[in-house]
């Protein structure tokens, strides 16, 4: 039964890799074609502006129109951009081809062994969203992975999939440091887990407590750190946890605004990568701190900056932010001005959030 | 009062330069080398623009002793190829203040000659060494002089004066004269340099004490056109200027001697036989209109005193009293005063009123002025409260201020004569731009003339931009009737009209390699100090100068815009060139081949459709 579903998996990234193979080819002769018989090569990318982001209601996340821009050759102001992009599909390419995995830093720096001129690294993160929009493939399919910095515990057993390592497996909960989510472990098969529920948490220090705590055993649960903003890997593996392993995923996060749009993208996404598909969890759940905690749990609090405010008015007119939890939530912030950060509830003892807080949260979470 | 004794003195116009030099710009060593450069180059190329001979002028500076630290006595050297000052007036030209042969409204560089005359007075002050002076006027004998000021007497000393043969008509004047040239080298470097730019027909060249050697040929063949004298116009003037004019208008009472009576004998036809009293008077009524003034004042005088030529020999004419219409004369015969009385009503009276008291207004108007016809001569007397026909010497003091006034603000006459300018022209100005900046781009302007209280003025711009001019830009060369200026150009109208302008929306940016060159002509530049060195900002002039920008800064934002293209076609093509192999070879291996794709018709492609663009 394992070893089916291993082959299945193993037959599987196999095919995801010929694809990616594939459309580099095809694009690569579209373009070889056209230099060859005098024509300016171009490539049709799915424009990102904002005018072309809609929210889906059906996929629950946010994906792009019809609309695509041009890049062609032709144009010298599109030149240099089109050939750091045709750069880009042939380091994916041999990427690919290789099994080797690269970051977004390393990208930006290899380039210039090609004579490839990137300003800066974010303009080199913008060629790499442009390949994904070319492809409609998430960049972690042509190897190219972002810095680690999100972890993982708990007792999940994984098979490596990458060259030196298949077939080697792995227990997530040998190591209290937790372990990093870089492409090794994206790509890893998920073998079987004892965990019967996924605790996304916003920071590390959190993270270090939860396991000190053994909050994986007490609740059976795999923690993930999402330091912050979930990376697209990280979220790609919740979702494979959610999907492949069956576990429901919580997310906890500091009690502000930001806090609760982290919980929000690894739901639903980004409008930043609205390009792509398989990179949510549509049933993650936000369980808190909510801005109702704050008053429950009469946790110390700071005031809202402005930029906090501000930044509670632009969610009010996103769409996924017009019903349930997600509204009333964001309202309270409006109102009471006020926010606390998960350390907030240390005030009652350092493991108060584990002791008190997390199991109400559990509790609640069955019924949202 | 009456016990202290005020003793008033009369000084000599030497003196009076000698005691403010400071004002003339001989203030301190560096500053009066630099101005004895001028003053002797400038003179010399005025000299040769009023002939209309190309200049050629060959200056040389070298130290007595150049061992000796700054400052130290200087020999300074300024040769042309001008037409020369005869012989009998180099010692007075040279060695008396307020002797120069600019009196006249028109442009020129100096004003009066005075500023060469005060730059010998301050050499002779510091060395005590003579000024050397050669001169031929006719290529064929030079005159040599060395030549003293005598400071108290106003007056030319000359020590020496030989003559000797020569094949070049010229002036060489040489003084010796305390100098800083460590200080003052850069600046006379500039002067030079400049001052060939703003005189492309001339030749000049410069051998400086460091035996540096500058050499600027002549770049135009053609002479800009001179000047002409004009006389002044009525916005311009003041009350000594009138007062100055009237002297000119009214006329001498002839001196009755054996010369003159033989002079009006020949022209009443009577050299020969003698007439009676009333036969004179019959011949000279025939021949009226034939006589010349002074001969028909004699005449007039006769009439009333009744007196044949005999008897005229015998008096001396002492007054004509015109209010009480009586003519006073001495008696040799009987050695007294007597007097006889005039008829009003004579046309002998008018002749001699007309004569004591000068012309009509409206005569003085029309003959002393320019643009001034006899209608709006009439205008005017109205305008100011006068009778047409008030004759200007019966005007009191309080009616020549009156006049004075009126001048000022009639305005009813037309505006000054620019005739009297010599703006250098627009092609040769761009020409001099051209060879001295070798600029990418250059245009130039010449306004119309305008005027600023009667006097007129025509201002010249020249701008570049480009090719071997050094960024840091505007660079901004001022210029006033040829003369460059240096100095002082914080203050300067010019500076202000420029720093006013926005040059981005001409396309100007960052650290622009540009030049601009500006030249006012004028009878007068309103400087702003007496160092000449920064033009006032007269709102006229401010305009004008405004107006010449705007113009060419048009021009220069249409050039830019073509260059921009012309260096976008050409940055495309490099694009093109640098980027097409690099996605070929990416594209490649990507598509799986080995061979690269022929992309090089579509680099020779791109340049042809470049090509056709451009």
């Amino acid at each position: 039964m394992t070893t089916n579903k291993a082959k299945d998996r193993k037959q599987k990234t196999i095919e995801k890799q010929q694809n990616i193979i594939d459309a580099l080819k095809d694009h690569g002769a579209k373009v070889y074609g056209d230099l060859d018989s005098g024509q300016f090569p171009k490539f049709s990318i799915p424009s990102r502006s904002v005018s072309n982001i809609v929210y889906d209601k059906k996929l629950r996340q946010y994906i792009l129109g019809n609309s695509a821009a041009l890049r062609s050759s032709r144009n010298s102001s599109q030149l240099r951009s089109f050939t750091q992009l045709m750069w880009l599909a042939f380091f994916a390419n041999r990427l690919t081809h290789e099994k080797k995995s690269s970051t977004l830093r390393d990208v930006y720096y290899s380039s210039q062994a090609f004579a490839i001129e990137f300003e800066d690294q974010s303009e080199s993160d913008n060629i790499i969203v442009d390949l994904e929009a070319v492809l409609s493939k998430p960049r972690e399919d042509f190897h190219i992975f972002p810095e680690e910095r999100s972890s993982i515990f708990g007792d999940l057993n994984i098979e490596y999939t990458i060259p030196g390592y298949e077939g080697k497996r792995m227990n997530l909960s040998n190591h209290p440091d937790g372990y990093a989510i870089g492409p090794s472990l994206t790509t890893a098969e998920l073998v079987d887990t004892s965990a019967e529920i996924v605790i996304a948490i916003e920071k590390g220090g959190l993270f270090t407590r939860f396991v000190e705590e053994q909050v994986d055993k007490k609740f059976k649960s795999i923690i993930i750190n999402t330091g912050g903003q979930a990376p697209r890997s990280t979220r790609t593996l919740l979702k494979r946890l959610h999907d492949e392993m069956g576990l429901p995923v919580i997310v906890l996060t500091d009690g502000d605004v930001y806090g609760e749009h982290i919980a929000m993208v690894i739901k639903s996404g980004s409008a930043n990568a609205a390009h792509l598909r398989e990179l949510t969890v549509p049933d993650a759940k936000w369980v808190g701190v909510w801005a109702t905690d704050i008053e429950k749990f009469k946790l110390p609090t700071i005031p809202m900056t402005e930029s906090d405010i501000k930044r509670c008015y632009d969610l009010q007119s996103d769409p996924r932010y017009q019903e349930g939890i997600w509204k009333k939530e964001l309202d309270v912030f409006l109102k009471i001005k006020r926010k606390a950060e998960l350390e907030a509830f240390s005030k009652y003892g350092l493991t108060n959030i584990t002791d008190k807080y997390l199991p109400q949260k559990l509790e609640l979470a069955k019924s949202l | 009062m009456s016990s202290i004794k005020e003793k008033f003195n009369q000084i000599s116009p030497s003196e009076f330069f000698y005691r403010n030099r400071d004002l003339a710009g001989f203030s301190n060593p560096t500053r009066s080398l630099y101005t004895a450069v001028r003053e002797f180059v400038e003179n010399s190329l005025d000299a040769c623009d009023q002939k209309g001979i190309f200049p050629d002028v060959h200056m040389s500076i070298k130290a007595v002793d150049p061992e000796k630290p700054d400052p130290k006595p200087y020999i300074l050297t300024v040769k042309d190829n001008g037409p020369g000052i005869e012989s009998k007036h180099v010692p007075l030209a040279f060695g008396t203040v307020l002797y120069g042969s600019k009196f006249g409204l028109k442009q020129a560089r100096g004003m009066f000659g005075l500023g060469a005359t005060m730059a010998i007075l301050y050499g002779q002050i510091t060395t005590n060494k003579p000024v050397l002076v050669k001169s031929s006027t006719d290529g064929k004998i030079q005159d040599e002089f060395e030549l003293l000021l005598d400071i108290q007497k106003n007056k030319p000393v000359i020590l020496k004066h030989t003559t000797k043969e020569v094949t070049k008509q010229g002036l060489s004047v040489s003084i010796c004269l305390e100098g800083d040239y460590a200080k003052a080298g850069s600046k006379i470097k500039d002067y030079v340099y400049e001052t060939s730019l703003i005189t492309p027909y001339a030749t000049i060249t410069f051998d400086d004490p460091k035996g540096e050697k500058f050499h600027y040929s002549k770049i135009v063949n053609e002479m800009p056109p001179a000047p002409t004298i004009i006389r002044p116009h009525a916005h311009g003037i003041d009350v000594e200027t009138i007062r100055r004019m009237m002297v000119e208008s009214q006329f001498e009472i002839p001196n009755i001697d054996d010369v003159m009576v033989e002079k009006v004998r020949k022209d009443l036809g009577l050299a020969k036989n003698n007439l009676a009293f009333t036969g004179i008077m019959d011949k000279a009524k025939k021949r009226w209109k034939t006589l010349s003034r002074p001969v028909r004042v004699v005449i007039s005088l006769m009439s009333f005193l009744k007196m044949d030529f005999d008897k005229l020999n015998k008096i001396r004419i002492d007054d004509i009293d015109v209010p009480n219409k009586k003519l006073y004369f001495w008696d040799f015969g009987d050695s007294q005063s007597k007097s006889v009385d005039m008829d009003p009503e004579s046309q002998y009276y008018k002749q001699l009123t007309g004569t004591v008291q000068g012309e009509t207004l409206t005569t003085f108007l029309t003959k002393r002025f320019q643009r001034i016809g006899p209608s709006t001569a009439v205008k005017f007397a109205e305008f100011a409260g006068f009778k047409p026909e008030k004759r200007m010497g019966s005007m009191t003091n309080e009616e020549l201020v009156k006049l004075s006034d009126s001048l000022q603000k009639f305005e009813g006459f037309l505006s000054p004569d620019p005739s009297c300018l010599a703006p250098l022209g627009e092609a040769p100005l761009k020409k001099g731009i051209n060879k001295f900046f070798t600029p990418d781009f250059c245009e130039v302007i010449q306004r119309p003339a305008s005027a600023y209280s009667g006097f007129p003025f025509i201002v010249e711009m020249g701008i570049a931009y480009g090719g071997a001019i050094r960024p840091g830009g505007p660079h901004v060369y001022r210029y006033a009737n040829r003369i460059p200026l240096l100095y002082d150009e914080g203050s300067d109208v010019v500076l202000k009209v420029v720093n006013d302008t926005d040059w981005s929306r001409y396309k100007v940016k960052g650290d622009p390699p540009f030049v601009l060159v500006t030249h006012i002509c004028s009878t007068r530049i309103p400087y702003k100090t007496v160092g000449k060195e920064n033009v006032a900002d007269r709102q006229e002039i401010e305009r004008e100068l405004r107006l010449g920008l705007q113009f060419l800064s048009r021009k220069l934002a249409a050039y830019m815009s073509k260059r921009g293209q012309a260096e976008m076609a050409k940055k495309r093509a490099n694009l093109y060139a640098k980027y097409l192999p690099l996605i070929a070879q990416f594209c490649t291996e990507v598509a799986g081949k080995t061979k690269e794709p022929n992309y090089k018709k579509l680099l020779e492609e791109e340049i042809i459709v470049d090509d056709k663009q451009s």
